[in-house]
């Protein structure tokens, strides 16, 4: 007979080991139901129960013509605290690190971190640090400071911080820094566009969000569904020429004291935009001071005086003065109204509609030339083309098929239309056509006004101006086309008058000369309008162009204002159209007019 | 007898499968986690190189080494028959967004025995992954 002793013994050590499993088992779910942190145990379950969670997707890339990336995303780190982890030593070493390491004030930190978040049903926050007019945002930090502090969590020699956790987001960053920052225009914190690009295609950069079910427990795990993403976008901006651009335009405003300015370049054949600068910059990873008023954070800056004008290039009218006279012309030749030869006798004045109309040196140039009135930029000669040669119903006819006073519908956010009084309008008077006609009491945007002038370089036909070259979606790629605005002239009209607009520039200025290249061009000197009428004292200075003139590549508007150095176009502006072109036939791989004519006689090389 | 041995026996593979099935669960999550770290890093790491290249600091380079911009009467000029350009750059595309059935796991990382077996008796005994 088995002797069952020592095995009922064993029996009933496994069924004791069993029991007191059973009851800490038991134990534990009393504790977890109604103990101390049943709350805690509750909102976990909530959140395992919901299962949810928002998935947002990175935002599209925004790259140059090359595939130079100019905004992009980096991860920044929310610094959040589960509070019921804390320890008595992780509150203060918390406070005393990240007080050291972000330079933040120790004890805003430690009240955040001593304040009883559990009695208000809080457990997890978001620290944040105190900003002007007792605003607070929340504590950011980027992926060096978060790797130190993850090296801090992970080593048991480190200081204590128990608690803290780092939580990832996703930051839009500019590696070109302010190079063209008007035209990208700048992410806030929330991911909204502002401006530029960024505003201009927020809806197709942003992606669209998605909610997903969680994967907290193992045995339910899947991957997660990415959401559908924002596109990538290729501008028809070369960061060179931008840089370049942008390097010229700052010596400039520094040499001629100028308040501020703007220098376009285009390819008037398609209309793309190779570069667009203005000064004073934006830098879009510090974009504060242009957000809008309420949005500001800084008060400070809320009650500065004024509002800063994002983007002049599409947003900051101007009156053009001499270089409108361009499409004055152009409207009479391609009316056959005018010649080139035809002759005017300049007395120095001309009545249109009751009011004197004088050139800008107040003298009488005598018998000239269409040439003439152009090279020496006649207010006289021309108020007389568009009054007495054109007439009213025609020129401003001309105007509207040249798109002044109307948007040209350039892909940038916060593009204005300029202001043209035609004789529709109820406050307009004859007088009107002779100011207009040499460029004032109208107001465009430089973009327009190059779109206008496009026309002329582009054989008559008017393009519409655009920054996005291609657009790369998870689908596939579309490249936008280029879009016709309209024929305003002939193109034997634009002909005549480039070659017209190319003599007279030697006579205008030698300031816009370019060795071994022809180029057309006009230079512009405006008087500022205020309420009082026109400033006495300061004007905008500016210079639209391009070249070469048998095959135009490239189109320039330079505008600076309030130039101290000299009022004078012909003196500011054109010498910096000069250094741009200088540097963009190299850039662009323009070859001089002499090699250029040898390779299209069957030459072989140069 | 034979009943209880044959219930243990499915017991235990029960048991294996999805200790198994947790085990890859978890390893989901940590390699989800991890792609999601790897990816800001190489962001980062792209915005770190894009700023290293961006004209400012490239400018700052060729000066430092001694070039300076070309002028216009500098540049020599050959024509080159058949040469088609530079090639046109084209962006990545972003990632393609997958529904959440494309999401899912294969079921050989979440299904049960249970449904395993139910999925291969409808098969006719073939197709198990």
């Amino acid at each position: 007979m088995i002797d069952q002793g020592p095995s009922r013994h064993r029996i009933r050590l496994v069924l004791l080991f069993i029991a007191i499993l059973v009851l800490a088992m038991v134990v534990q779910l009393i504790r977890v139901q109604f103990g101390p942190y049943a709350p805690a145990f509750a909102a976990i379950e909530l959140v395992i129960a919901e299962q949810v969670e928002k998935v947002e997707p990175a935002r599209g890339l925004i790259y140059d013509r090359d595939g130079r990336l100019l905004a992009s995303n980096i991860p920044m780190y929310y610094l959040e605290v589960e509070v019921r982890q804390l320890t008595d030593s992780s509150k203060k070493q918390i406070a005393a690190v990240l007080s050291r390491v972000l330079v933040l004030p120790f004890e805003d930190l430690s009240a955040q971190l001593l304040h009883k978040w559990v009695d208000e049903g809080q457990f997890r926050i978001r620290l944040t640090r105190l900003i002007s007019g007792g605003k607070r945002w929340p504590i950011v930090v980027d992926q060096i400071v978060a790797d130190v502090l993850k090296g801090f969590l992970a080593d048991p020699e480190a200081p204590d911080l128990s608690g803290l956790a780092l939580v990832p987001a996703p930051k839009r960053t500019y590696p070109a820094g302010w190079l063209a920052g008007h035209v990208i225009g700048f992410v806030n914190q929330k991911g909204k566009g502002y401006f530029g690009i960024e505003g201009y295609y927020d809806d197709w950069l942003v992606g669209r969000s998605i909610t997903v079910e969680l994967g907290y427990i193992p045995l339910e795990a899947r991957l997660k569904p990415d959401p559908p993403a924002g596109v990538n976008l290729v501008l028809t901006i070369d960061i060179d020429i931008q840089h370049m651009v942008e390097s010229i335009l700052e010596q400039a405003i520094e040499d001629t004291k100028s308040e501020s300015g703007q220098v376009i370049v285009m390819d008037p054949r398609n209309g793309e935009i190779l570069a667009m600068a203005s000064w004073p910059p934006l830098d879009p990873n510090n974009y504060q001071p242009w957000l809008p008023r309420e949005e500001r954070l800084n008060e400070e800056v809320e009650e500065s005086e004024e509002e800063l004008v994002i983007n002049p290039a599409v947003a900051g009218q101007f009156e053009p003065g001499s270089t409108f006279k361009i499409l004055t012309m152009a409207a009479a030749l391609d009316a056959g109204v005018v010649t080139p030869d035809e002759e005017f006798i300049d007395t120095g004045m001309i009545e249109v509609g009751g009011n004197i109309i004088r050139n800008w040196d107040g003298g009488a140039w005598g018998p000239q030339t269409m040439l003439g009135c152009i090279e020496h930029s006649l207010n006289v000669c021309l108020a007389y083309v568009a009054s007495e040669k054109l007439g009213t119903p025609l020129f401003y006819e001309y105007l509207k098929a040249f798109g002044v006073g109307q948007l040209t519908g350039i892909d940038l956010a916060g593009e204005v239309s300029g202001q043209l009084r035609t004789p529709r309008h109820p406050d307009w008077t004859e007088s009107d056509l002779g100011t207009n006609s040499f460029g004032q009491g109208v107001s465009l945007t430089p973009i327009q006004l190059l779109t206008a002038v496009g026309a002329v370089a582009n054989g008559g036909m008017m393009v519409q101006p655009h920054m996005v070259r291609t657009v790369v979606g998870p689908e596939g790629e579309y490249w936008p086309k280029t879009t016709i605005l309209g024929r305003p002239i002939s193109a034997e009209t634009a002909e005549t008058l480039s070659l017209m607009l190319s003599e007279s520039l030697g006579g205008e200025t030698h300031f816009a000369h370019v060795d071994e290249y022809t180029l057309v061009g006009k230079t512009g000197t405006a008087q500022i309008p205020t309420e009082y009428g026109y400033d006495p004292r300061w004007t905008v200075a500016s210079f639209v162009g391009w070249g070469p003139l048998e095959d135009p590549r490239f189109s320039v508007l330079v505008r600076l204002d309030k130039p101290e150095s000299s009022p004078w176009g012909s003196v500011v502006a054109a010498p910096v159209f000069r250094q741009i072109v200088e540097r963009l036939v190299v850039m662009m791989e323009i070859p001089p007019d002499q090699i250029r004519e040898k390779w299209t006689g069957g030459g072989e090389d140069g | 007898m034979l009943p209880l041995i044959a219930l243990l026996i499915v017991g235990g593979m029960y048991l294996a499968v999805n200790a198994r099935r947790a085990q890859a669960g978890r390893q989901v999550l940590v390699l989800q986690k991890k792609q999601a770290e790897l990816e800001r890093m190489n962001a980062d790491l792209t915005a770190m190189l894009a700023e290293l290249t961006s004209p400012e600091q490239m400018l700052e380079r060729a000066l430092s080494l001694g070039y300076r911009p070309a002028k216009p009467g500098e540049v020599e000029y050959i024509l080159v028959e058949g040469y088609p350009g530079p090639p046109v750059f084209v962006a990545p595309r972003p990632p393609a967004s997958s529904s959440m059935g494309e999401g899912t796991l294969s079921p050989a990382y979440t299904e049960t025995l249970g449904e395993w077996l139910l999925r291969w008796l409808s098969w006719g005994g073939g197709g198990g992954q």
